[in-house]
């Protein structure tokens, strides 16, 4: 509805996650779909052709597989930071499966949510911004206090 | 051929109208007063929102300028500048900035922004002093466009 009402965050990364080194935020990825049941006929095949490859190719992340009866199979991934994401793959074919597996792995685990501006900082001022007196002259800063002068120098 | 959905289409008449009345009603459910729950003041509200959303697109490109312009109307005068002069003395400078960046200079980083506003003033007097001057350049500016060929 409208963009206030909406959560929102500011634009950022795990850590600088890429800057350097990149470490995959996926941590654990659950399989869970039926042996028998039709809508996981995708998952199925995903686990006999494509599964065993993924978890070679990505070390990092553990892959569990869980058979049990259910009709609407699912990807249940854990991130670094500790959230949980589900994802339906009921009626999906095992490429599309795939390729949302992979967007699993690719994603950071922050929520998808809108984000304020394109663009953020941490330090966004180097030379301090500005106030009232940036441009003032100093002298500004100074006061002469005549009586009080007198006082301290009287005892 | 045989087309079956085509007249199915033609047919059906869209989903009860609970769940019609309740698709309108949930871009209205922030509005103040009755029109957050009375349908027919809410289709007009939710409208009208719309037309104002669609319309705002555009209008808040226009106006974040307009801010930009004022901000930097105000950090010039500062250093004596007039905005005019400032935006265009740097366009001769060559300067490749735009409103936005100047502003946010103007704010994050002053002492950036201060030798921006002493280039511009310097170019604008550089026509009189040529003229006027003893032939010395200033220390610290150098606003002449140079070409490189």
């Amino acid at each position: 509805m409208t963009a206030r009402g909406t959560p929102s965050r500011f634009l950022q990364s795990v850590l600088h996650n890429g800057v350097g080194r990149y470490v995959c935020q996926l941590k654990r990825l659950t399989l869970v779909f039926s042996k028998d049941a039709q809508p996981s006929r995708g998952a199925r095949e995903y686990i006999e052709e494509k599964v065993v490859d993924f978890a070679k190719q990505n070390p990092g992340i553990v892959v569990y597989i869980s058979p049990k009866p259910c009709r609407v199979p699912k990807l249940v991934g854990e991130y670094l930071n500790g959230s949980v994401r589900e994802e339906d793959i009921n009626s999906k074919t095992a490429e599309e499966i795939a390729q949302l597996i992979q967007k699993m792995a690719n994603q950071s685990g922050l929520d998808i949510i809108r984000i304020r501006k394109p663009y953020h900082t941490d330090n966004p001022s180097i030379q301090g911004q500005w106030h009232l007196f940036t441009n003032k002259p100093t002298s500004l800063n100074l006061q002469s206090f005549g009586g009080a002068s007198q006082h301290t120098d009287s005892p | 051929m045989v087309f079956l959905s085509l007249s199915r289409w033609v047919r059906s008449r869209g989903p009860p109208r609970y769940w019609r009345v309740q698709e309108v009603l949930q871009h209205a459910r922030h509005f103040r007063g009755r029109k957050n729950r009375c349908f027919s003041m809410a289709i007009r509200a939710v409208r009208r929102a719309f037309v104002y959303s669609t319309k705002a697109r555009k209008a808040k490109k226009r106006n974040m300028r307009t801010l930009w312009i004022t901000r930097l109307t105000a950090a010039v005068q500062e250093h004596g500048v007039k905005y005019p002069h400032f935006i265009s003395n740097l366009a001769k400078c060559q300067v490749a900035l735009n409103r936005k960046v100047m502003s946010d200079l103007a704010i994050c980083e002053p002492k950036t922004f201060k030798s921006l506003a002493a280039l511009s003033k310097r170019r604008g007097e550089e026509g009189l002093v040529a003229a006027l001057g003893d032939g010395k350049e200033p220390e610290g500016i150098f606003s002449r466009v140079v070409h490189y060929h």
